[in-house]
């Protein structure tokens, strides 16, 4: 199921958060990623991941390598099928949270990596895609 | 003392913490209550947090610790945090944590030279 380079896990228990990034620091590392970047995608793999644990209860996290002109870079997807975020923009302001969190999950996910987009529909999901690039020299 | 990957050493009036590598939410939650009731039975002025052997501290982990460093001062406890990679330093940061006024060392040596000299301070002063 998870050829080099991309793989796909499940995500529905706590125990899956570590898996996940475990799963994740190997695919980083080895794409070539320096030990700052590999724990910047760790870091944010484990915010979207508790996400699903914690408010969707399950799902699936993807990941792939990428590439494009001036090198590669690493996709990571999370997908549930969970209640949703009614309000997508308030979500991605650092310190707001439905939950018992601290609100930095999503917002600090971004500032950690290159690219994020996030699609929401109350009461059918979340899907959250994030990418870090890694330059050819 | 060891709590599953947690170990607890009491060095005089100081509990080291040394924290796993990659520790589940479990383990990080255990932490929080075997430290403060290893502060409590072992009377400890003093916590240090080894953070060297850690290479990812998400929002989970980081609360936790700050947590517990509030807690450890509602007990008369004085905590330094040590070692923090540099890595983990950036990302934490960039992340959005902040670490308020909590007391940090490079090492676990010079958190013990630390604590050393504020627990001096405490005791003259008090």
């Amino acid at each position: 199921m998870n050829e080099p380079g991309g793989g796909e896990m499940r995500i529905s228990t706590e125990n899956d958060i570590v898996m996940a990034r475990k799963s994740v620091r190997e695919a980083a590392v080895a794409l070539g990623f320096g030990v700052t970047d590999v724990t910047r995608i760790v870091t944010a793999a484990s915010e979207l991941t508790r996400n699903i644990y914690v408010y969707a209860g399950s799902g699936v996290m993807r990941w792939r390598s990428i590439v494009f002109e001036n090198g590669i870079g690493l996709e990571l997807t999370f997908a549930d099928q969970g209640p949703g975020i009614a309000d997508v923009e308030r979500a991605m302001e650092p310190g707001y949270s439905t939950g018992k969190g601290l609100g930095m999950g999503l917002p600090g996910a971004k500032r950690l990596m290159d690219e994020m987009e996030l699609h929401s529909e109350p009461g059918q999901g979340t899907t959250v895609c994030i990418r870090k690039w890694l330059l050819r020299r | 003392m060891a709590y599953g990957n947690i170990s607890v050493i009491k060095v005089r009036d100081i509990l080291l913490v040394t924290v796993p590598p990659d520790p589940d939410d479990l383990t990080v939650t255990e932490l929080q209550e075997q430290v403060l009731q290893a502060m409590a039975v072992h009377e400890a002025k003093g916590l240090i947090f080894n953070l060297s052997t850690v290479d990812t501290i998400d929002s989970f982990f980081a609360r936790t610790v700050t947590e517990t460093v509030k807690m450890a001062a509602l007990m008369g406890g004085l905590t330094v945090l040590a070692g923090m990679r540099a890595s983990v330093a950036i990302t934490t940061t960039q992340l959005g944590l902040s670490l308020g006024s909590t007391l940090t060392a490079l090492d676990v040596d010079r958190a013990m030279d630390l604590l050393g000299t504020a627990l001096r301070r405490e005791e003259s002063s008090a």
